[in-house]
């Protein structure tokens, strides 16, 4: 997916944390092997009861937010509190499990995984012969064609539309089966059938210039779904109701009523979650986990969320005094990688949440690599031997220098972030001991986005990616093929080998095969460095012991929205 | 009087639209404009461009100025960019929701602060006076976010008397005695900082009166203190106080943003912060304006109750000096 790693989430994310003074993650780096449950995590965190009894029918769950919601139309939600507000009101095509594959669960509209053809260019879609909307009409295979065609118009203005930019063409076979053809080979397309689905019987008529205009979307009243909830009530700045869909076609939910509140800042949403007001907090910011632990009734996950930082290196000339680009050579920025303490900042700065990163897949999903990747210890001596490898030699002041030029570097990131304040603080010393200064410089994120990271001109980026889908395709992000300011790779990183790779993942379907595919890839991107891979952060997320949850169905931290993993089978242990 | 009040509010307009000429330009001129927010990274540059079209962000500055003028003119704030909202929709039950935060506060404040002031002036530097110079100090001193946070965690959460935030329960929507209790905590926040303000202006204010030589008079004539406090001075030192609680009238609307943010009371000043980090340039015009509206009006309310108060006051002079 073109778009798996959005600015936009990442927006999200840093408003927040510029809003507070936060860092992220949580008291532990847990080493829980994939496959199992959460209950094997670190200490100082509650875990699920072993047993918690058997599911009972009612009760209010209250999610906490602190950004109100925009439009729950499936066609136009691009901000977090939309996804998460959509997550409880409309059923997914297909669902992830807890490793992130694609799959058809109960409570999917698909009935069965969906079938790719030999080729890898057709795929076939079967859907449940008892869907319903909320007003009782079927849900059928032209909603999807419909709800596809729409992103796909670009009079429409969905921000999906790169998701399924590949598909040459939709049939319906009938009102349960639906044909897509691609016009290339697209592993990564069947991430884009997580989707949910626009009703056609409501929108056909509506022009598509005029969609985003429409109510639907903004009015609970005209906003028919298919999820386990239908939306009932939306008090701006407020709160979101959903109400248990008598009429819902799928395994009826536990839970009658999903409260979506809405707080001024997430200090005010910690309060309310300590208070006892509150349920479920995605994010608790670090400063305040401390108070949140002590809390009994409170659950807190601690391993660190799909969002990973990075050191972005620019290799773009006229970004630098005299064109001459510091890191050209690849020992150089092997030197640099290996000079940085990144252990050290996660201890410290993030509080020992965190986990070290070398290569840009999600943690603990099926394509993460492991050790395929290089990791770079902390090794000032080896970072200097390195350095001297590669031409630079001590100067006048300490400072390095090659050809005449010192090695001193400009890092911007973005102010009002602690975390990266603080990381920027221990990354200029351990720069400075190998001979390198690193002049740390904070601008304002929105500022930011548009001088410096779209056009790609700066010399070195602290950042942080958010991976929306467990999908490993990173071609728009690393590729020569979309040097900033038309793609993401605004570090003007090119290398041949890489460029081929990506576009090798996406063109073989077989998982096993992507699989090692990427393993080739993060070897590759650890060797040669286009950023220096930090370490992978989250907001830890709260839940309150009142909800109740089968192991299988624990809320999980790898995934987008994995803080609601399997809502619709909780329960709250005091409903009454 | 219908004169200087047609000249004030002439004058009036002619503020306001200076304001949101200024505002516009600069709003316009900051980097990171809605589209920005707007646009997602996998949006295709043709849709990104009918995007913008649609919001009327392509056309130029001067046009969008333009048009935002016109429709204020036939009473349309505006829309947000996100979802196409009419900006009064969003506006109106937030500024109403400060008002009602906003003004229990000042009506309580006003009650105990005028009067305790007023006694402090009679007894300087008696107890009482001194009580209320350390809760001005503390009022002063303390960060209004910060004293909310310690009530809230002694009040809500450790004893849990009192509501946490939000202006109703969730099922108890319009229901009178749930806003009365959710108004404690924060208006007991507001209220200290304006305690502050208020016993100290009258009592500064009453003193200085009572300084006057026809004070000195009419105590050398014998009249009782309490006719000599309420008949002769407090009139006069009234003024000084009317123009306080008059420059402080645009806050009854605009609001306390961080009592808001900290109490998540859904007002004005919240709305504020949040439109001012989602760019959402038409709301924040509209709030700018309804300040700048509110202040204006603010110095004019002032005005006229100075003619009240003492007719003698001059509103012609009065009237160029708050302008």
């Amino acid at each position: 997916m073109a778009s798996k790693k959005k600015w936009l989430s990442l927006f999200v994310s840093l408003s927040v944390v510029s809003a507070l003074f936060v860092g992220c993650g949580d008291s532990k780096t847990a080493e829980t092997p994939k496959d199992e449950p959460k209950k094997e995590e670190a200490a100082g965190t509650d875990k699920p009861a072993e047993n918690p009894g058997e599911p009972k029918q009612g009760g209010t769950l209250t999610v906490g937010t602190f950004s109100d919601v925009v439009n729950l139309n499936p066609i136009y939600v691009q901000d977090t509190a939309s996804a998460d507000a959509d997550y409880f009101i409309y059923a997914h095509l297909f669902d992830f499990d807890k490793e992130g594959n694609v799959v058809a669960e109960p409570w999917s509209l698909a009935a069965e995984p969906m079938k790719i053809s030999e080729d890898g260019l057709t795929y076939e879609i079967k859907l449940k012969d008892n869907l319903k909307w909320s007003d009782g009409q079927p849900i059928t295979a032209d909603d999807v064609k419909f709800t596809i065609e729409t992103i796909l118009n670009p009079e429409s203005g969905a921000p999906g539309i790169a998701q399924y930019d590949k598909i040459s063409k939709i049939e319906v076979v009938d009102p349960q089966n639906l044909k897509i053809t691609l016009k290339q080979v697209y592993a990564p397309f069947q991430y884009s059938l997580h989707m949910q689905v626009a009703p056609q019987h409501v929108l056909k008529d509506v022009k598509v210039t005029e969609m985003q205009k429409n109510p639907y979307g903004t009015d609970p009243a005209k906003t028919v779904t298919s999820g386990p909830w239908k939306w009932t009530e939306w008090k701006q700045k407020e709160y979101l109701k959903f109400d248990a869909n008598p009429d819902y076609w799928g395994p009826k939910p536990n839970i009658q009523t999903v409260v979506y509140k809405i707080y001024a800042d997430q200090n005010t949403e910690v309060q309310a979650l300590i208070k006892g007001d509150v349920d479920v907090v995605g994010g608790i910011p670090v400063t305040q986990l401390d108070a949140v632990k002590k809390v009994d009734k409170i659950t807190v996950a601690s391993e660190p969320g799909p969002q990973y930082e990075y050191v972005g290196l620019n290799r773009k000339p006229e970004n630098f005094k005299d064109n001459f680009v510091p890191w050209d050579g690849q020992k150089t920025r092997q030197a640099m990688a290996y000079a940085l303490n990144r252990q050290g900042m996660v201890d410290n700065v993030l509080k020992g949440i965190g986990k070290l990163m070398n290569a840009p897949f999600m943690p603990n999903s099926w394509a993460d690599p492991g050790d395929a990747a290089v990791n770079y210890d902390y090794n000032p001596e080896k970072a200097k031997q390195l350095l001297a490898e590669d031409g630079w030699k001590p100067g006048s002041d300490g400072i390095l220098v090659k050809d005449g030029h010192r090695f001193s570097f400009e890092l911007q990131y973005n102010s009002g972030n602690s975390r990266r304040e603080q990381v920027s603080l221990v990354m200029q010393q351990n720069f400075k001991e190998v001979g390198i200064e690193m002049i740390p410089k904070a601008i304002d994120f929105a500022a930011w986005n548009e001088q410096n990271l779209v056009p790609g001109k700066f010399n070195a980026i602290l950042l942080g990616w958010s991976l929306d889908s467990p999908d490993p395709n990173g071609e728009s992000t690393f590729s020569s093929k979309f040097f900033a300011p038309k793609g993401q790779n605004n570090v003007f990183y090119k290398n041949e080998k890489l460029d081929q790779l990506w576009e090798e993942g996406t063109k073989v379907v077989d998982q096993e095969k992507r699989k090692e595919i990427y393993k080739e890839v993060a070897k590759e991107i650890s060797t040669d460095l286009p950023y220096i891979f930090m370490y992978s952060y989250g907001t830890p997320q709260a839940h309150s012991k009142k909800i109740k949850f089968k192991p299988e169905d624990a809320p999980i931290t790898n995934l987008a929205r994995g803080e609601f993993f399997h809502v619709n089978n909780w329960w709250i242990d005091d409903a009454k | 009087m219908t004169e200087y009040l047609i000249r004030r509010i002439l004058q009036s307009i002619l503020v306001i639209f200076l304001i949101s000429l200024v505002t516009f330009g600069l709003i316009h001129a900051a980097p990171g404009g809605p589209t920005q927010m707007m646009i997602s990274p996998g949006m295709s540059p043709e849709a990104a461009e009918i995007q913008k079209h649609n919001l009327g962000l392509d056309k130029p500055v001067p046009e969008q100025y333009w048009n935002w003028i016109k429709g204020l003119l036939s009473g349309d704030l505006g829309k947000t960019f996100k979802n196409n909202t009419p900006v009064g929709d969003i506006l109106w039950p937030t500024i109403k929701n400060t008002f009602v935060l906003m003004s229990f506060a000042w009506v309580i404040s006003m009650l105990i602060a005028i009067p305790w002031g007023i006694y402090n002036s009679t007894k300087p530097y008696g107890l009482s006076d001194q009580t209320s110079n350390f809760i001005s100090y503390v009022g002063f001193a303390m960060p209004a976010f910060w004293f909310g946070i310690i009530l809230q965690q002694v009040f809500a959460i450790q004893l849990n008397w009192l509501p946490l935030s939000d202006m109703y329960a969730m099922d108890k929507q319009g229901n009178f005695s749930d806003l009365l209790y959710h108004l404690v905590l924060p208006c007991t926040v507001l209220i200290l900082a304006n305690l502050a303000a208020y016993s100290k202006y009258s009592r500064s204010s009453m003193l200085e009166v009572l300084e006057q030589d026809y004070i000195r008079t009419a105590r050398a004539k014998g009249v009782p203190e309490r006719k000599v406090i309420f008949r002769h001075a407090l009139r006069n030192a009234l003024i000084p106080i009317i123009t306080v609680l008059g420059m402080e009238l645009p806050t009854l609307v605009v609001g306390a943003a961080l009592t808001e943010s900290v109490f998540n009371w859904p007002g004005m000043g919240r709305l504020y912060v949040d439109m001012a980090r989602a760019r959402e340039y038409s709301v924040l015009m509209a709030i700018v304006l309804v300040t700048a509206v509110m202040v204006v009006l603010g110095n004019l309310i002032a005005d006229i109750l100075y003619k009240i108060v003492d007719p003698r006051v001059q509103l012609g002079r009065k009237g160029g000096k708050s302008a």
